[in-house]
């Protein structure tokens, strides 16, 4: 036979190969196998990992098989718009879960929680908010997380200041950010006290919002929500923004001993609960100390924002109750226990913060006290969360640099972000 | 006689005092080219505290050649590699095969229609393959192909608008003469194709063949909509393991990056030896 | 041909027909299986709101009017694409040409040379961001740092010298980078004139050798001519291929500083995948379509005039 019938041949076995290639079924023996989608990869993926094989074992009934889809965004919508949803879903984040739920696509959980004895009350306050939409829950979650600062005490000391006596108002952190800030002899920073970011987060602490739940309307440019943005830029100018962001970009990454606040980069350092872990492992001989955001006067104290992905269950589900139980378990006291114990958050469930685990902990009890606290903030409940947040991204890096003064900037925002919402609830006032 | 060989020896010298320069050359530019892939494998031998040490470390110290086992044992990476393997030769072969049928048709048949055949080709690849992710997926889940690795599969054999196109150029550059000769000595398209054309386009198809194996190996987008168990994963989802929210471990995603790469880096010596100048066409006399 | 008859011709016509839609087959049927649908299908959800998690519903005109009247990113990110365009895709056509040219020299150990400048184009993305992000950066960078030694020797020369820019954080040198950092990946662009370069006939430099032809004219009136097909083909998919530029962005700078790189098919994405925006974006990508093919047509029509094609059947 010549060459090319032994390659057509060739050519065709593959064909063969490439369209039956089918690997072995898996047994269903009369168990329901749900299907649990999960945007965790790494540490926290293998720990989702042992809870599910737990969950297996004590729920002979039940097989639920875990697939992380990295943190995609693509996968999941293709999924709801294909119509080949998991059973399960831990992809979504809580910015997006008012979007989803005003589309039907999900689940309310309010009924299987009624029939389970299990209410909202056993969740944190500013966490069961971000989890209803319109009075009724549609997702459940396992973690959640808060905001603060942390600040080196070495440095506050080595600068003039007390250690022991963090910065109790606005003016105090303004102060404390200038002494501690030094330079080398060519200009550039050796160090910042301060670099506030994340106008969501410091908008709240001067007491300001961005939605307005009883007149339903945009409220980006709340007097207090620009006074927050000015009080930003006015650190901007202070330091110079482009000397600042030259100088963050030589900062390493915040999981290895190359942080910045943990080589003395920075002096004052806003974060999350997540930090003890990072500061045991990378920087054990530094002095650190941490405190809740002060605001100024008029603002609230104690404020964090809450946030995380969340569980919910999609509403083309065919085992709705197998899938409700694999929820319940999974954002329940025994497994949120040891999830949020191996990867160092904090439990959203009252009765598990409670525990001595997480109470003999100073930090721990720190912040477990501003998450569950009543200035706990997760995304408003508006279905178009995501291109808020955004555009308020955006208008902080344009009033950080000078572009457009902030008042103008959150005006443009409410302008555009109320059009936006007035036509997405028009579009579904009409279905 | 002293004369001649003077010379001889002159030109050997200028020939070589060339090549020095050209080689020189070569290198001055070569040395920045390959820094990415330099910093790449030097920050997978580096110990996690120098990954972003300021300023940079340009030689790891110590050496952690650990990172290497360690990374290739974090995720199961026969498997993953298996699973790219098959889909990568698979891809390979249905390209090669379907795109320079169409090409060939698209340049050595005349044609009604032909023409604007090829400008509704060349238009499938202006649009954004974004918005057409969704009703692609609802073709395949109603083939009931999700969950496999034929979406990822199967269009090589439909044949590739970008690798049509090339083809169709290279073809193009064949001399009318070589076909018509062949025509007139009684061969049907299907010969003119396999041994007239075809072996005169080997660069082209080796770079054809080079591509879509570099294509499939890297893709990660196809796979992970497609996939969803992951015993079928690939290397690139596996990549993602080593990524998540709150940063990457560097080195041991760096360890494996290097390892996903090498074997290209390899295909690729290989493959090019076919690029010897000279080879080419012949045979016309007058 | 005038020698035979008109049913003989069109049995030749016929042949024609038939073995051209034969060879082409296969992408005939997967167009017509896989790609007509979603065309389809996308140009009916760009006249629709479309949140790509449930079903659309027709709003007409629409998204049509908003991103032309009401988007100012609609125009920014078209902006940025088009200045990609003008600016990029010569930089990055001409750099794979020389670099094609300069790897096909008659030199030992070249195969282990193609090898070192494929490189970049290979090395993962995530990888190479890191790097980037290090050498661009605007202090300790060693792009700055080579222009401000360069700037004090011009200095001690009391020339006027240059100061390293802010690259990735200055919106002013954001786009400039990016095309810098694109010269590292002319590797596939390279490998394409390598192809071509090798099917150009000896015989032809032979011939101009014997004529006493220096490089220059071999260059200018045998190489480029003969590679004109592939220059084509680079020109054309670097066309297409720039007014979809996004993954760098994506991974490196996700559109800033302040929108400087918020191009086209990120903005569109954005609007795809995080906004709920599905519909929007489609018509995006229509307004796209059309760009590209306008575009694609023009080049089309000059082509006559400077591509040369040995095997042309018209």
């Amino acid at each position: 036979m010549s060459k090319s019938s032994y390659a057509i041949i060739l050519v065709i076995a593959l064909l063969v190969v490439a369209l039956l290639y089918t690997p072995a079924e898996k047994r269903t023996d009369g168990k329901v196998n749900l299907t649990y989608w999960t945007g965790w990869t790494g540490h926290e993926l293998e720990v989702q990992r042992k809870l599910v094989a737990r969950f297996n074992r004590e729920h002979p009934n039940i097989r639920v098989r875990i697939l992380s889809v990295a943190g995609s965004y693509q996968k999941v919508r293709i999924a709801f718009a294909g119509g080949s949803t998991p059973d399960v879903c831990s992809a979504i984040w809580a910015d997006e879960l008012a979007g989803y739920a005003i589309r039907g696509v999900l689940t309310p959980l309010d009924t299987f929680m009624k029939e389970y004895g299990r209410s909202g009350d056993e969740f944190m306050p500013g966490v069961w908010r971000m989890l209803s939409f319109r009075g009724r829950p549609y997702g459940l979650c396992s973690t959640t997380n808060s905001t603060f600062i942390v600040y080196n005490k070495g440095i506050f000391r080595r600068s003039g200041l007390d250690p022991e006596r963090h910065p109790r108002t606005l003016a105090e952190l303004d102060r404390a950010a200038e002494l501690t800030t030094a330079y080398n002899a060519d200009g550039t920073f050796k160090r910042y006290g301060l670099r506030p970011s994340s106008l969501v987060f410091w908008a709240y602490v001067f007491g300001g919002k961005w939605y307005d739940e009883k007149t339903g309307r945009i409220a980006a440019n709340d007097p207090r929500n620009v006074e927050a943005l000015r009080w930003m830029v006015s650190y901007a100018q202070r330091y110079d923004i482009t000397r600042m962001e030259a100088f963050e970009q030589t900062f390493g990454s915040i999981q290895t001993v190359s942080g910045p606040f943990f080589v003395g980069k920075m002096a004052m350092w806003t974060t999350g609960e997540w930090a003890e872990e990072h500061m045991r492992r990378y920087a054990p001989k530094v002095e650190w100390g941490y405190f809740a955001a002060p605001p100024p006067p008029g603002g609230r104290r104690n404020t964090c924002t809450v946030g995380g992905s969340v569980f919910v269950i999609p509403a083309a589900c065919k085992h709705k109750k197998e899938a409700w139980e694999f929820l319940n378990w999974i954002c329940g006291p025994e497994a949120v226990k040891e999830f949020c114990l191996s990867i160092g958050n904090i439990p959203p469930l009252k009765s598990v913060a409670a525990e001595p685990e997480f109470q003999n902990r100073p930090l721990y009890k720190f912040a477990i006290e501003l998450a569950g606290g009543r200035n706990a903030f997760g995304p408003p409940p508006v279905p178009i969360w995501p291109q808020y947040a955004a555009e308020i991204a955006r208008a902080e890096d344009y009033a950080m640099h000078g572009r457009r003064n902030p008042k103008q900037l959150l005006d443009e925002v409410t302008i555009k972000m109320q059009k936006e919402l007035d036509r997405t609830l028009a579009a579904f006032r009409s279905r | 006689m002293t004369h001649s060989l003077d010379w001889k020896k002159r030109r050997k010298l200028r020939v070589t005092v060339k090549e020095a320069l050209q080689h020189l050359l070569l290198l001055a530019i070569g040395v920045s080219f390959m820094l990415p892939f330099y910093w790449l494998v030097a920050t997978s031998l580096k110990p996690d505290a120098q990954v972003f040490q300021s300023p940079p470390a340009w030689l790891p110290h110590p050496i952690m050649w650990h990172n290497y086992p360690k990374a290739l044992t974090y995720v199961p990476f026969a498997r993953y590699l298996l699973n790219t393997l098959v889909i990568c030769t698979l891809s390979v072969f249905g390209m090669l095969l379907s795109s320079s049928l169409v090409a060939y048709s698209f340049s050595k048949i005349r044609w009604p229609g032909r023409n604007i055949a090829f400008f509704i080709l060349l238009s499938t690849l202006m649009l954004p393959g974004q918005v057409t992710m969704i009703p692609v997926f609802s073709i395949f889940k109603s083939l009931h192909w999700v969950d496999t690795i034929r979406p990822l599969v199967v269009p090589s054999f439909l044949g590739g608008a970008f690798y049509i196109f090339l083809l169709r150029q290279f073809f193009m550059t064949v001399p009318l003469e070589l076909s018509d000769a062949a025509k007139i000595d009684g061969c049907s398209e299907l010969d003119i194709y396999r041994r007239v054309v075809l072996p005169l386009a080997k660069p082209a198809l080796a770079t054809i063949a080079l591509f879509t194996f570099i294509g499939a190996w890297n893709d990660f987008l196809g796979p992970l909509i497609y996939l969803n168990d992951d015993a079928k994963y690939t290397l690139s989802l596996g990549l993602q393991q080593f990524v998540s929210r709150h940063g990457a471990e560097w080195s041991m995603l760096m360890a494996a990056s290097t390892v996903m790469t090498t074997p290209i880096v390899v295909l690729f010596f290989f493959a090019q030896k076919t690029f010897i100048q000279g080879i080419t066409l012949t045979g016309i006399k007058g | 041909m005038r020698n035979m008859t008109r049913r003989q011709t069109s049995r030749l016509v016929k042949a024609d027909l038939r073995n051209g839609l034969l060879f082409a087959a296969p992408w005939i049927a997967g167009f017509l299986c896989l790609t007509a649908y979603p065309i389809i299908a996308s140009i009916y959800y760009s006249f629709c709101n479309f949140d790509a998690i449930s079903p659309p519903h027709w709003v007409g005109m629409l998204n049509y009017r908003i991103l032309v009247t009401e988007d100012e990113l609609f125009w920014r990110s078209l902006w940025n694409t088009a200045y990609m365009i003008v600016f990029g895709l010569p930089v990055g056509l001409v750099s794979s040409l020389v670099l094609a040219f300069l790897l096909n020299l008659k030199v030992r150990g070249m195969a282990f040379y193609r090898t070192l400048y494929y490189l970049p184009s290979i090395t993962p993305i995530v990888a190479a961001s890191a790097l980037w992000l290090w050498l661009l950066n605007p202090e300790i960078g060693l792009v700055n740092e080579l222009i401000m030694t360069f700037g004090k020797m011009l200095h001690r020369l009391h020339l006027p010298a240059p100061a390293g820019p802010g690259w990735l954080i200055d919106p002013a040198w954001a786009k400039p980078a990016l095309i810098f950092m694109g010269l590292w990946g002319a590797g596939g662009g390279m490998l394409i004139y390598l192809a071509g370069l090798q099917d150009v006939p000896e015989q032809l430099y032979e011939a101009a050798d014997l004529d006493g032809a220096s490089s220059w004219k071999k260059l200018w009136h045998i190489t480029l001519p003969m590679l004109s097909p592939v220059i084509f083909f680079n020109l054309v998919m670097g066309l297409i291929g720039s007014f979809q530029y996004f993954t760098q962005v994506y991974v490196m700078t996700g559109g800033g500083p302040q929108d400087a790189t918020l191009f086209y098919a990120l903005h569109l994405f954005n609007n795809a995948f995080l906004n709920f925006k599905m519909g929007y974006a489609s018509a995006m990508a229509w307004i796209l379509f059309l760009i590209t093919l306008a575009c694609t047509l023009l080049v089309f029509k000059t082509s006559a005039r400077w591509v040369y094609y040995p095997g042309e059947l018209k």
